[in-house]
């Protein structure tokens, strides 16, 4: 069954197009109170967690989560990985320098938020470090408004 | 289960590079089972395919499939995941009684067509995650592997070691793609970081590879094969997408997803009844998560099991192939496992053979960080 070596003409076949989602009014809030410096969750009326970013369905109580409330802007690192690579549609790239991820347990939440992380060593890397939010200086209610957190 | 189902046989293959198309390595692979069974495509009573729209670039992607695979005005269906989940599909086929046979397909291209990472990159949230940018599947195991090492107070020489023991394994193995040969804790600790603690040979490589694997009711099993391994037992679960809500350096769904297999079999005592596992540990540090969530090794007893107990010769082996570490056809993944299991059980497994093989375990995974589990028992 074993076919010979070939060679195929190998076509380079691009997937280039456009997807227009809706991101959804909890996100769009979530986003607004970033203009404001402020960081939103959702509370779910069931097990009253609070998880950030807002979202709207609660999968173990399987229930809609009704109220946004604003949380704290100060955490504790739970966990994080120190990038030396990045991916640039699906290729491994060199990063410029390592960089610094962290999933952080900001005050008064039950889920772990993801950001880049300045400031703290590997070495001074540990979980329940406390860390704050670090905002852009100019606002546009964008992802990147959060810009990364940083040592208390 | 109403009715026993066993595996009646399998074909599998993989490289970095397997300089093919889809439509041949089907065929290939189809029609080569068939040949070592002795049938032709009118022996076959249902078929399903575990393949990736995505990862073929079109959508539908099986509308070309149906001559290399035989399922010409057949009946023909496709689960877009892991090919164990397709097993679960095609045992419930069977288990309804308009089935005798059911056929598995599965492949991923992703050593020559396309990139493995778009796979999950693709997954993740398009309004969230994808718009942030910090998450992909190879910063996510760095998270998954720091989170497990810090939990059980373990150092990175662990996953060196677990890495340096599966590409041993794997070398020895001619159905794998990757082997080093003699691998060693420093040759592992001499490639690169990627997501620190997480280094490019704690990693699957990008792979092509497939495998076909035919399903029987008892009956036609036994007509069709001397050694029948036997299907005792499955299950499946899934957890939160949410990185942030999950403990990663545990899998809770596997554990889910293993009560049920082990229910199903009427296992009480994993850790005593199983004799192998062969899991989807697509990053070194999985390996030891999932075998925990299996029940096999309890939490924090890592150090100890890589110092020989789950070893090739040791009590009870995990992986001893090699595992994904060896070989990552994305959707074949699960039944490569399943592959390697069946070898294990009709000792045929060569110089990765356990001692005791009776009873076995497999798992197949799907999504960020194993979000999605399933488990099957297999036995003699």
């Amino acid at each position: 069954m074993e076919a010979p070596a070939e060679n195929f003409f190998t076509p380079v076949v691009p997937l280039d197009f456009v997807y227009n989602y809706r991101v959804g009014p909890y996100i769009e809030r979530y986003l607004r109170g970033f203009k404001d410096k402020k960081i939103l969750g959702s509370k779910c009326p069931g097990c009253g967690k609070v998880v950030v970013p807002a979202r709207m369905y609660c999968g173990p109580c399987n229930r809609r989560m009704e109220e946004l409330v604003e949380v704290s802007q100060e955490g504790s690192l739970e966990n994080y990985t120190i990038g030396h690579v990045i991916l640039e549609k699906g290729a491994i790239k060199p990063a410029k320098g390592p960089y610094m991820l962290g999933l952080i347990n900001l005050d008064g939440t039950d889920s772990l938020l993801l950001g880049r992380v300045e400031g703290v060593s590997v070495a001074a890397a540990k979980p329940g470090l406390r860390v704050k939010a670090v905002w852009k200086e100019e606002l546009d209610g964008d992802f990147k408004d959060l810009d990364h957190f940083e040592p208390v | 289960m109403n009715r026993k189902i066993a595996i009646a046989g399998y074909r599998m293959k993989a490289a970095s590079d397997l300089v093919t198309t889809r439509e041949r390595l089907t065929f290939e692979l189809t029609r080569g089972l068939f040949d070592d069974l002795g049938i032709d495509r009118d022996h076959v009573g249902t078929t399903i395919f575990a393949t990736n729209d995505f990862l073929d670039g079109r959508t539908i992607s099986n509308v070309f499939l149906d001559p290399p695979a035989g399922v010409y005005m057949r009946d023909e269906s496709k689960v877009e995941m892991d090919g164990l989940s397709a097993l679960v599909y095609a045992c419930m086929r069977i288990l309804s009684g308009q089935y005798e046979t059911a056929l598995l397909v599965a492949f991923g291209l992703c050593g020559s067509q396309v990139s493995p990472y778009l796979h999950v990159e693709y997954t993740l949230n398009p309004t969230y995650d994808r718009q942030l940018g910090l998450l992909n599947e190879l910063s996510a195991a760095g998270l998954q592997a720091r989170s497990f090492l810090n939990k059980f107070g373990y150092s990175e020489d662990l996953l060196d070691e677990i890495a340096a023991r599966n590409l041993r394994n794997a070398a020895l193995n001619r159905d794998q793609a990757r082997g080093i040969k003699d691998a060693s804790a420093k040759d592992i600790k001499d490639s690169s970081y990627l997501y620190e603690p997480l280094r490019e040979l704690h990693t699957y490589p990008a792979t092509d590879g497939g495998c076909a694997v035919l399903l029987a009711s008892e009956t036609k099993a036994k007509e069709l094969t001397d050694k029948p391994v036997w299907i005792l037992g499955m299950g499946q679960s899934i957890e939160s997408y949410y990185l942030g809500e999950r403990n990663l350096y545990e899998s809770r769904s596997t554990r889910e997803a293993s009560g049920r297999a082990y229910a199903m079999a009427g296992i009480d005592k994993p850790e005593a009844e199983v004799d192998f596992a062969e899991v989807s540990s697509l990053f070194a540090q999985q390996e030891p998560i999932l075998t925990e969530a299996l029940g096999l090794y309890g939490p924090g007893d890592a150090e100890k099991a890589y110092a020989g107990d789950n070893g090739i010769a040791g009590s009870l082996p995990v992986n001893p192939s090699g595992g994904p570490l060896g070989a990552h056809p994305i959707c074949a993944t699960g039944l490569f496992r399943l592959n390697e299991a069946i070898k294990q059980l009709r000792g045929e497994a060569g110089k990765n053979q356990v001692k005791k093989a009776e009873i076995g375990v497999v798992h197949g995974q799907d999504g960020v960080c194993a979000q999605q589990n399933t488990v099957v028992v297999l036995g003699i």
